[in-house]
């Protein structure tokens, strides 16, 4: 079984099933995010983002410039809420094994013995996706669709909870294979995290500079807790003037640009909008959880068919033309 | 559910593109019905109606065939070969000796004329003419409406269109449904096009609106009392300003004044009628001279028979747009005069007030029996020029001339008798309301009382529709005699009356207007002016002693505007009005029905004003405001919504409207933080827990609807005076 589940049994009496009831919810997650804010300087809309996917039960793709704290972020949240992390770092030589694990033959025993790969963790860090070949990459989108692996004919579960961070690197493009359209789509959110302000990295500066905090930092949370509030998270309720708006909207791109957002798309946004309610205490999504979702959860899935506009503002522009209800 | 939704949304938007086509091809056939009307008009007042309706639909269809089926080289070939044809027949139906003065310079100053004012109705084959202009607008712009290019289409109706409104042939009922229907199309074929949503119709009605309001109170400013939506309650038009000017068109007017300032004195042996105008073709609400006015060499021909010179010397007191003189005038000295077709003269220029000129007449010569032995034995171009009348002439008209004329054999007895009918059965009046339908039939049938343009109007209709060559004439009677053989004429003095043809006697004049009444009413009219002018003495400051401005009002519905001519009305026995003012006088006078230009000029602009109500949400907020009151309970849900509902009109009226995309949260806590109360956000916490959580419970539903009543009642007492 899957290291979460033995987490789960080990520390608490309720069960991983049990949700945690909205205020409870929020509170954990508000906690989580002071606690990652501890490492993380100005990026408080990232540790929202990041804990939205993780509570939908998907996965999170970062696009920046190198050094801005990616994997720092990661790491931060991983070790908040008690889980293991793992970081792939993708390059052009690297093989769908080596992501998702190999048996290897155990001359002692006389056995293959499957050894895990680096995306048997709660938290994978997938570091410059796009400069992995397009088989390694499938390897790993396969694990973030399936959340399970198939290794020589065998299938083996992935842990719960299972986060997926993939970064990808925008200005150096030389070899790299730009992921398709089909699997930027399986990412729930596209994020930038992009460079902190002035004041953000003076203090960013000033904590660095003894030991790093990550070191001290501790869990609030465990993984238990994390799969109660996805529970809690899946109860909330979406009533038919937020699902008609949505889909609203969702029409309104296809209407407004080359390729709009797919059903998909439309589902993972419910999803996203379930937890930002979440997030403000409420048990039931509003448009304005939508609408704060709506950005960093379709901006990557439509293409505008027209390069001075990009999915970003056919997003914006479907937000104010279409009217809310 | 997403694609359904796409689907529907796809639906809606096809749905207007074709409500906007179809309003579209409206426009352009509004815009073809316009000048095609002045066209078929014109092909009626020369008998060729049903040839005009034929080429109509030809056009049309032709137009529409090519639009479907035809690319645009071959369909622009098909127009410029049809406009050829048509001006080749133009030019073919000129009379030869005619037609060789068409080419070279002539074409182009005819073309001029045309387009600086020359009705078409004044071309000699007018209906030639309208028959070979009429396809080629047609077969060009329905081309273009079926193939979606509007701005084009509406180009080529609207050269047309503008072509008719330079010859002043298209009237300003005609000239605003044409521009309607051109910007509709033009503004709701972009909308088709964009395929986008309505409001833009909202602008397309605003900014039309704006361009008819705007061009009938222009028009009412510039052109004075005639034509145009709002002059019905302008100053009375008088007939001396067709007869001084004798004008190329005279249209037949509602009520008319007369004024008393002194036009010319003339010395001549012997008192007439002094002529200054002939007209030849009816057109049903007018008279048009045809033909070109040709300079004169040495002393014009005299009647065909026998004829007495009459020597007149004319000195004009005012400036002079005609010449004055006794039929049939053969020469003039002391004034620049061209000669008109119809056997008159024109000045060249304005004749100025104090030049003395001389007119030598012809006086013709002849006895009963001899206009009754003159038979019917009518010179061809007489017979061509001044027995026509407009097909839409009702038969009711000719029905009721024979009936008249059953007992007369000749065209003199057929004459006399139209000319007693007249004087006997109607009124003389010069307060009458203008009528719709055609002048002839309405002043016979629907009228009981006119003015010698409408007498003169009648008689020459009855008479030609019993085949008698008969024209209509205007100039002045005799005037007020003076001194030997001076007569001093005034504007009232104008007039108009008939001259039949009589073969081998020329013109002869008949005058069907009751002289009775008339005169009694240019005598009272003179003696009032000058009653006045000696009552209120050489100190008085009264308008009246100038006399220039003092165009005294005869209408007795509306008051006399000099308060010194009242009071003299008031010493004089006789009422101040003409005949059969005292029917009126006793009546509480009802306020007259607006006419239908005036009521569609206002329906437009209403529609204008709703259209930009509705664009700047004014309309909106009125209907809002309405719908602020107290609410009634239901269950807490609905209580909770509703609550929400009116604090968002409240807030619409006291901030702004809500945008599409705004959320209630957002929209409340916008202005929250701008200042509005924060207990708002409470009625939205309840709404979201109403519409999209799982409901309120009653006190919540009762707090949030307090509050919102609080809010109103606060907004009503303070707020709203003080905005």
């Amino acid at each position: 079984m899957s290291d979460g589940r033995q987490a789960g049994n080990d520390t608490a009496q309720p069960t991983p099933e049990d949700p945690l009831g909205v205020s409870e919810a929020a509170a954990t997650i508000e906690r989580i995010v002071e606690n990652v804010e501890q490492v993380i300087v100005g990026n408080h809309d990232a540790i929202e983002d990041i804990l939205i996917v993780a509570l939908a039960r998907s996965h999170l793709l970062l696009e920046d410039v190198p050094g801005v704290g990616k994997t720092m972020l990661a790491r931060a949240v991983a070790t908040s809420v008690d889980c293991s992390f793992k970081r792939i770092q993708f390059t052009p030589d690297l093989l769908p094994t080596d992501v998702t694990g190999v048996n290897v033959y155990n001359q002692k025993h006389q056995t293959f013995e499957f050894q895990p790969g680096p995306v048997f963790a709660n938290v994978a860090l997938a570091d410059e996706i796009n400069r992995a070949p397009p088989k390694t990459q499938a390897a790993l989108l396969e694990a973030m669709g399936e959340r399970q692996v198939t290794v020589d004919g065998e299938t083996r579960d992935l842990p719960e909870p299972f986060v997926v961070i993939a970064t990808q690197n925008d200005v150096e493009t030389g070899q790299t294979y730009e992921l398709p359209l089909a699997e930027v789509d399986r990412f729930m959110k596209k994020i930038r995290l992009g460079y902190p302000n002035e004041a953000d990295e003076t203090e960013l500066l000033g904590r660095v500079a003894g030991d790093h905090p990550i070191r001290s930092l501790s869990a609030v949370a465990d993984a238990v807790e994390v799969q109660r509030a996805r529970r809690t998270v899946a109860s909330v309720d979406v009533r038919e003037p937020v699902r008609n708006y949505v889909s609203r909207l969702a029409a309104h791109t296809r209407d407004h640009a080359k390729l709009g957002v797919s059903p998909r798309g439309a589902i993972a946004l419910v999803r996203a909008s379930q937890a930002r309610a979440v997030l403000t205490e409420r048990s039931f999504v509003t448009p304005d959880d939508v609408q704060s979702e709506i950005e960093s959860v379709w901006a990557h899935r439509i293409r505008s068919g027209d390069r001075a506009r990009d999915g970003a503002e056919v997003v914006e522009a479907a937000i104010e033309a279409v009217p809310v209800e | 559910m997403s694609e359904a939704t796409a689907r529907s949304v796809a639906g809606t938007t096809r749905a207007t593109a074709q409500s906007a086509r179809a309003l579209a091809l409206a426009g352009v056939a509004a815009l073809t019905l316009s000048y095609t009307s002045v066209l078929y008009y014109v092909a009626d007042v020369t008998r060729g109606a049903e040839t005009m309706l034929a080429v109509l639909a030809g056009s049309l269809l032709l137009g529409i065939l090519l639009g479907r089926y035809v690319g645009t080289t071959v369909a622009g070939g098909v127009a410029l070969s049809v406009a050829i044809t048509g001006s080749v027949g133009y030019v073919l139906s000129i009379p030869p000796d005619q037609r060789a003065l068409l080419f070279t310079t002539r074409v182009v100053t005819d073309t001029i004329a045309l387009l600086t004012g020359l009705s078409v109705l004044r071309l000699t084959n007018a209906g030639v003419w309208a028959l070979g202009v009429a396809p080629a607008p047609i077969i060009v712009s329905w081309y273009l409406a079926v193939r979606r290019r509007y701005v084009w289409s509406v180009v080529a109706g609207g050269t047309a269109l503008s072509l008719l409104v330079l010859t002043g042939d298209a009237g300003p009922t005609t000239t605003l449904t044409g521009v309607i229907g051109g910007a509709t199309a033009v503004g709701v074929g972009d909308v088709e096009r964009a395929g986008g949503p309505t409001p833009q119709f909202d602008a397309v009605v605003a900014v039309v609106a704006a361009m008819v309001v705007v061009t009938a109170s222009l028009s009412a400013a510039a052109g004075g009392a005639t034509g145009t939506p709002f002059g019905d309650g302008g100053e009375s038009p008088t007939v001396e300003s067709t007869v001084v000017e004798a004008e190329d068109n005279i249209r037949i007017l509602g009520s008319i004044s007369l004024s008393t300032d002194v036009q010319f004195e003339i010395s001549a042996a012997r008192g007439n009628y002094w002529q200054t105008a002939a007209y030849d073709r009816y057109t049903g609400q007018g008279w048009v001279r045809t033909g070109e006015t040709t300079a004169i060499e040495g002393t014009r021909a005299g009647p065909p028979g026998s004829a007495r010179p009459l020597r007149q010397e004319v000195t004009a007191q005012t400036d002079l747009g005609s010449v004055p003189g006794a039929w049939r005038p053969v020469n003039v000295e002391g004034a620049a005069v061209r000669s008109t077709q119809q056997g008159g003269f024109r000045p060249e220029t304005r004749i100025a007030a104090n030049t003395t000129y001389t007119v030598r007449s012809r006086i013709p010569q002849y006895t009963t029996a001899q206009l009754r032995r003159a038979g019917t034995d009518y010179p061809d171009d007489v017979t061509a020029t001044y027995a026509g009348l407009p097909g839409s002439t009702p038969d009711r008209v000719s029905e009721r001339a024979t009936e008249v004329t059953a007992n007369a054999s000749t065209p003199y007895d057929r004459a006399v008798a139209i000319e007693r009918y007249l004087e006997e059965e109607k009124r003389y009046s010069l307060d009458v309301e203008s009528p719709d339908g055609p002048i002839a039939d309405s002043f016979l049938f629907e009228m009981d009382a006119g003015y010698c343009t409408y007498y003169a109007t009648t008689m020459v209709t009855m008479l030609r529709s019993q085949g008698v060559p008969a024209r209509f004439v205007v100039g002045y009677t005799t005037g007020e005699q003076v001194g030997d053989d001076r007569y001093r004429v005034r504007g009232l003095n104008s007039h108009a009356w008939v001259q039949v043809y009589f073969p081998d006697v020329g013109w002869v004049r008949f005058d069907p207007t009751p002289a009775g009444p008339r005169e009694a009413a240019e005598e009272r009219q003179i003696r009032q002016t000058e009653g006045n002018g000696t009552e209120s003495g050489p100190n008085s400051t009264g308008p009246a002693e100038g006399s220039d401005t003092d165009v005294v009002n005869l209408t007795p519905t509306t008051p006399v505007p000099d308060p010194n001519v009242t009071a003299t009305v008031g010493n004089e026995p006789a009422t101040p009005s003409v005949a059969g003012a005292d029917d009126g006088s006793d009546e509480l006078s009802l306020p007259d029905l607006p006419s239908n230009r005036t009521v569609a000029v206002w329906a437009v602009t209403l529609a204008g004003l709703l259209a930009v109500g509705r664009r700047t949400g004014a309309l909106g907020r009125v209907r809002t405001a309405v719908a602020l009151g107290r609410q009634s309970r239901s269950a807490p849900d609905a209580d909770a919504i509703r609550a929400y509902d009116r604090l968002e009109t409240l807030f619409e009226l006291r901030y702004r409207p809500r945008a599409a995309g705004e959320t209630p949260r957002t929209y409340v806590s916008t202005l929250v933080a701008d200042g509005a109360e924060e207990a708002a956000l409470s009625v939205v916490d309840a709404y979201e827990q109403a519409r999209h959580g799982d409901g309120v419970d009653k006190t919540t539903a009762d707090d949030v609807v307090a509050t919102v009543d609080r809010f109103v009642d606060e907004w009503s007492l303070g707020d709203r005076l003080g905005r």
